[in-house]
């Protein structure tokens, strides 16, 4: 089991509380790179500007054009950003930050405590929050008591490591550009936009006034879409480019072997085969549970993934406080005790069949993976189709839960483990898939009592312990493995990659040997 | 009528080129209607061994999955051929009427349905499928339609021809003259008079929908998996191309011997019905050949 850190984490950041102004220095073996123009090859065209809607189409470019109030180092601790300082309250209800000072943003508007409020209140509006709205629960209300400090008051006493999530998670934006956040950058970033032509590529610039000492390194940033990772690929090895960013797993490792450079960084999702608890058979729990042996998860990790990742019967990266190995070791691939959980769910033959896997066909590792679920399926008399659909309608069938049961990968799998909920399947209210109320009870008071665990460890390990069990029991989501998101592949010249703790590119370290 | 089609046959035998590819397309056929008597398995996986290179176990070596490529080569003749031949059907069963009808009667009846025939003309047979696919949803009843569908201004316009030219013969007006119908003149009196450059159609449109089909299947839109389709395995085999240079060669091979063979059976039909259309007009307009 892995060790609660959560003292750890609030030791680590009073400590740094008072370090150097610039506590992410500039790592020793960048000094002695070179600048230049840095060519990137990417795989996905962006999608908007804004850091509140974070997904993989603008890994890319989000802590290039911002930074957020604190950091986390790829080990997990958390570090200074635009917030220098952050003081958790003895009864854990609030949080105090101190601002740093000397940052502007692109427009040259001072980075002052108003930007933080407009920043929390876009993310508390439900229209405007996007993908932090749902972190934004456990706020009550906040405050600027003057220019360089904000307090942020929690609705209930909070663990810490949410709220340091929760702090990483929230990216300052200029109040005067936040109603055009989506087609203007407005952050304080290390480069700016000089131009973009959709569909085919992005040019930043770097900032000079970037608070960072002797960062960025690189002066242009140029960014390439390719619609195919093969295209990539090939871009690299000529020379085209010099890194490509989010490419495929197998790609990387035939590109390893060639001899260019791979970095992974801590940011895993994990890939969960996502079961419509509200349908047909998926209604008997002894059939969902039978999901549990019937995934071959080290076919699917080899097939999908080239192997890069884990196998895991639990929704949690390796580096997540909740990780626990025993379950995977427990709900291993076993087609005798899934035939026996099917036989015990007393369903006919024809109320086991009808049902569709859903299956994102521009998706070439979910199509792959798909056949392996229905290979099992027809090994144990169930045999079923692959609902194919492309792009756009595939996504609307996921998020609006128009589906039987799916693949779908689920991020913040490293982080707090309530955390989880932001992912559509695992949400305890207003889920777009088992709808309201949850069909699951015991799974959203598991997801309370770790919220409510702010006592001491045995408290926090009990409640992540029936998190974990009551997931396996319900069977609504049946992870499979870990896997990474946003490679990064570069050519031997590069240096100074820095590794995010999302996986998101970070440009402003990297530099030519 | 035998007689005709036996003389057709050793006619097109004795050409070198379409008797090379009725044979090609003979075995096709029979590997397909027979696949299920042969040692081969399309959708057994066995991840352990996937993308093995050629070897004695696999002649043409296995996917991603582990399965045997050679295996799912034979089952994707069935989902080529079924869909080519639904196609045809659709497309004939559709257009020909059609064009029947406009050519017979003309006026607004022929206005009416040749426009409608323009606007299928006017959309490119791809998106078209891809729009009707979408509509429908992946399947190989779907592909079937959808490549149908995109064949039906051919078979109308030519069967429109065909009646424009022989609706004012003399058999035609001799059937009229004692009290045929408009559906006996048209179905039993013109069609069998106008059969041989539809049958070659028939033919051009078997090869256009494989190749439509593969085409669907490439883009993604085709028939779903695990059902072996060879436009499906050339989609995956490009993928692969780096970790096994052979997985895309055996379809893309059969694929495009297959289109080749009904291309070359089509352009022979058409060049010995064009002579006997030549020797008939001879013998009836100058009476010698």
């Amino acid at each position: 089991m892995t060790k609660l850190s959560r003292r750890r984490f609030c030791i680590t950041g009073l400590a740094l509380a008072g370090a150097a102004p610039f506590a992410a220095a500039l790592p020793a073996a960048a000094q002695t790179l070179k600048g230049g123009t840095l060519r990137v090859g990417v795989l996905y065209e962006l999608a908007n500007y804004d850091p509140q809607q974070l997904s993989t189409v603008n890994f890319h470019v989000i802590k290039n054009l911002y930074d957020s109030l604190i950091e986390y180092t790829p080990e997990g601790k958390p570090e200074p950003s635009l917030a220098t300082n952050w003081t958790i309250a003895p009864d854990k209800t609030s949080v105090t930050l101190t601002l740093r000072e000397g940052v502007s943003f692109h427009s040259g508007n001072p980075f002052k405590a108003d930007s933080v409020l407009a920043t929390l209140q876009k993310g508390a509006d439900p229209k405007r929050g996007k993908n932090v709205f749902s972190t934004m629960a456990i706020v009550k209300d906040w405050s600027a008591p003057d220019e360089r400090t904000v307090t942020i008051n929690f609705k209930a006493p909070v663990p810490d490591r949410q709220i340091l999530d929760l702090l990483q998670f929230l990216i300052p934006i200029d109040p005067k550009g936040i109603d055009t956040v989506e087609t203007v950058p407005a952050g304080t970033g290390a480069y700016t936009l000089v131009s973009r032509a959709v569909g085919q590529g992005l040019t930043l610039k770097a900032n000079p006034k970037y608070w960072r000492e002797k960062q960025p390194l690189a002066q242009d940033l140029v960014f390439t879409v390719f619609s195919e990772d093969a295209a990539a690929s090939a871009a690299l090895e000529s020379g085209a480019v010099d890194i490509v960013y989010n490419g495929s797993s197998r790609s990387a490792v035939r590109l390893k072997d060639a001899g260019f450079q791979v970095f992974s960084g801590p940011g895993q999702l994990v890939q969960v085969f996502r079961i419509n608890s509200t349908r047909g058979p998926f209604r008997n729990k002894s059939f969902r549970q039978a999901f549990n042996y019937l995934m071959d998860r080290a076919s699917i990790l080899r097939v999908g993934y080239a192997g890069m990742g884990k196998v895991v019967a639990l929704p949690w990266a390796p580096a997540s406080p909740a990780f626990d190995e025993s379950y995977t070791r427990t709900y291993a691939y076993d087609l005798d005790k899934a035939k026996k959980l099917i036989a015990a769910s007393g369903l006919s033959a024809d109320a086991m069949k009808g049902w569709k896997i859903l299956v994102d066909g521009s998706n070439e590792a979910s199509v792959t993976i798909s056949q392996v679920v229905q290979g099992s399926l027809a090994k144990v008399g169930i045999p079923v189709e692959l609902d194919m659909r492309q792009g756009a309608e595939y996504v609307t069938a996921l998020l609006g839960g128009d589906f039987d049961a799916t693949f779908g990968a689920v991020g913040n799998v490293q982080k707090f483990p309530t955390r989880v909920t932001t992912n559509s399947i695992y949400r305890t209210a207003g889920n777009p898939i088992l709808k309201d109320p949850h069909p699951h009870p015991d799974y959203v008071a598991a997801i309370a009592r770790v919220d409510g665990a702010a006592g001491g460890e045995a408290e926090v390990k009990a409640a992540y312990d029936n998190l974990n069990r009551v997931l396996v029991d319900e069977a609504f989501g049946i992870p499979t493995n870990s896997y990474d998101v946003g490679l990064i592949v570069a050519s031997e010249k590069i240096g100074g990659v820095t590794l995010d703790i999302d996986n998101l590119f970070v440009a402003r370290t990297i530099g030519f040997k | 009528m035998r007689d005709g089609l036996i003389s057709l046959g050793r006619r097109l035998l004795a050409r070198r080129g379409a008797a090379l590819s009725l044979a090609f397309l003979a075995l096709v056929a029979l590997a397909a209607a027979f696949a299920g008597l042969l040692p081969l398995d399309p959708l057994g996986q066995s991840v352990a061994d996937a993308l093995k290179p050629p070897s004695s176990e696999s002649w043409f070596g296995t996917d991603e999955l582990g399965r045997d490529i050679l295996a799912r080569v034979v089952y994707g003749a069935r989902t080529s051929l079924v869909t080519a031949f639904g196609a045809v059907l659709t497309a004939a069963l559709v257009g020909v009427p059609v064009g029947l009808v406009a050519g017979f009667y003309g006026g607004w009846r022929d206005s009416l349905l040749m426009r409608c025939i323009d606007v299928l003309l006017a959309l490119p047979n791809i998106l078209f499928a891809m729009a009707l696919i979408a509509v429908l949803g992946r399947s190989q009843s779907a592909a079937l339609i959808a490549v149908g569908v995109a064949g039906i201004p051919g078979f109308a316009r030519i069967a429109r021809a065909q009646v424009m030219t022989l609706r004012s013969l003399d058999f035609v007006t001799a059937v009229r003259g004692f009290g045929g119908k408009p559906g006996y003149i048209m179905f039993r009196t013109i069609l069998p008079n106008a059969l041989s450059p539809l049958v070659v159609q028939a033919i051009v449109l078997a090869s256009i929908a494989i190749l439509l089909e593969a085409a669907l299947a490439f883009l993604g839109v085709g028939v779903p998996p695990p059902t072996p389709s060879w436009g499906e395995m050339l989609r995956t085999g490009k993928s692969y191309l780096y970790e096994a240079p052979s997985y895309a060669v055996l379809p893309g091979l059969v694929l495009t011997l297959t289109i080749l063979s009904f291309d070359t059976i089509g352009r022979a039909l058409t060049a010995i019905l064009d002579r006997d259309e030549t020797d008939a007009s001879g013998a009836t307009i100058g009476g010698r050949r």
